[in-house]
């Protein structure tokens, strides 16, 4: 059943511990599923190694999410898949994705169910940190061109006060929708950016991995 | 308004350009030119050492004085050469992918590139541009020259942009001998790069490995093991074009 908040005669829906932990299980089984998917477009325009490092990086998470007791806080989750992914070896994506579910994790301490206003907000931090370590504005080939538009989805899906499951498939959407929008750029930061021209018409992987976790994010709560 | 003569002179250096090697009728005939006229201009061209004479055929090819005047083709010809064999010596023994740039453009343009020997599915870079601000490679190759003084981009949030506390990077570099990458250009990869010098003394390129921070660094610092293989594979390249280098 999913969990509602009950204010005066509006019930809002809210994310638990759970869903969270459901979420990141269903990143690790579609990182692992489609690791070669990854790999594939890494080696056109990087280091050929996109897919195992996120596989690894999200099989991590699950394995450190095992031993995090039951009663752990929406926040714990978080931050404890971030510390995972941030001790990930290999490429800058891991990482990346790891200081932004710790930003996102330390903003929702304290909270036993995550509303969608609070949720979006955090994951608006998380984005900052990336944009902030990345120095990567959008247009510049990098997971940020799909991570900021599905951010910017759940921002506006909040104010307008939607449900999740409707807030996760636009931000899903949006994500797909950037991420595609990556082909034709010329990469500007990363690995890729050496490149020049023949990073043309190539989908940034990391854009594509973004969107993988925002699918994740959809499933996750179909299935709560 | 084009004087006939320099532009006949032009031709000439055309026609040898690929490493060809020309008599005087072969290339009277190319041009369309009287081997008189032919004649007169490679006996200027000859003077000024823009092109030699072979003592045993008395063809014609591209002179020294050519090679001089920046650094052409030959000479990056000329330093891949030099620099392949020890390349793959370093990638060896360092056990991390190794690159050799020159300067052009305002880029560290990569002019050879040996995988990680790890089997793994790599990217060739040969072709590449970095950016000389926030990469081993290219402070290798301005430390000597220095950076133009603008506002360099940010890459990541380790890229160092002003231009003062480059310069003052620079002069590090050029102290200690070699070049120092930690996360500025890729967020996660790291280099150490040192400077190839040429029979002139001045730098040519530069040669460095690249790879992740964990392998590379200690505590933000390069591997002392690593630092030296990079700079005795730059010496040694450094002496194979010539360079007198002390110690």
């Amino acid at each position: 059943m999913h969990a509602r908040i009950t204010m005066g005669n509006v019930t809002m829906q809210t994310l638990k511990a759970s869903d969270l932990r459901r979420w990141m299980m269903l990143c690790a089984a579609a990182m692992t599923e489609r690791h070669e998917y990854l790999t594939q477009l890494d080696a056109a325009i990087g280091d050929a190694d996109h897919g195992a490092n996120m596989m690894r990086g999200f099989q991590s998470i699950e394995t450190r999410l095992e031993t995090l007791p039951a009663t752990a806080l929406p926040s714990e989750v978080l931050l404890t898949a971030g510390t995972a992914l941030m001790g990930s070896v290999g490429g800058a994506s891991g990482p990346l994705w790891g200081v932004a579910l710790r930003r996102a994790g330390k903003v929702l301490e304290g909270l036993d169910e995550v509303t969608l206003e609070a949720f979006a907000g955090a994951l608006r931090l998380g984005l900052e940190a990336v944009t902030e370590l990345g120095a990567a504005e959008l247009g510049e080939k990098t997971m940020v061109d799909a991570l900021g538009p599905a951010v910017r989805a759940l921002l506006e899906a909040a104010a307008r006060g939607q449900g999740l499951s409707e807030a996760f498939m636009t931000a899903h959407q949006a994500a797909e929708e950037g991420a595609r929008n990556t082909a034709p750029m010329v990469a500007r930061k990363g690995r890729a950016s050496y490149l020049g021209d023949r990073a043309i018409g190539h989908q940034d992987p990391g854009a594509v991995s973004t969107v993988f976790i925002f699918a994740a994010l959809e499933r996750a709560w179909m299935a709560a | 308004m084009s004087i006939q003569s320099v532009q006949r002179a032009v031709a000439i250096l055309r026609c040898l350009s690929g490493s060809r090697r020309l008599g005087v009728s072969e290339l009277s005939e190319q041009l369309e030119l009287a081997k008189g006229t032919v004649h007169g201009l490679l006996a200027t061209l000859r003077d000024e050492g823009f092109v030699e004479q072979d003592a045993d055929t008395g063809k014609y090819q591209l002179g020294h004085a050519l090679l001089q005047l920046g650094t052409s083709y030959l000479d990056v010809n000329e330093l891949r050469q030099r620099a392949l064999a020890r390349a793959d010596w370093l990638a060896q023994k360092s056990q991390c992918s190794v690159r050799v740039a020159v300067l052009r453009g305002g880029n560290a343009l990569i002019i050879h590139h040996v995988f990680r020997p790890d089997n793994s599915l790599q990217i060739l870079e040969v072709g590449s541009n970095l950016p000389l601000h926030a990469t081993a490679l290219g402070k290798a190759l301005v430390a000597q020259a220095g950076l133009e003084p603008r506002v360099w981009p940010r890459l990541t949030k380790n890229t160092q942009t002003d231009p003062a506390k480059l310069q003052t990077e620079l002069q590090l570099t050029r102290e200690q001998g070699w070049a120092l990458e930690a996360e500025e250009a890729v967020l996660t990869e790291a280099g150490v790069a040192a400077p190839i010098f040429d029979r002139k003394q001045e730098v040519i390129g530069s040669i460095g490995i690249s790879g992740a921070v964990r392998e590379l660094l200690i505590d933000d610092a390069p591997k002392a093991e690593l630092v030296q293989l990079v700079l005795e594979a730059a010496r040694h390249i450094s002496r194979e074009l010539g360079a007198r280098l002390m110690g």
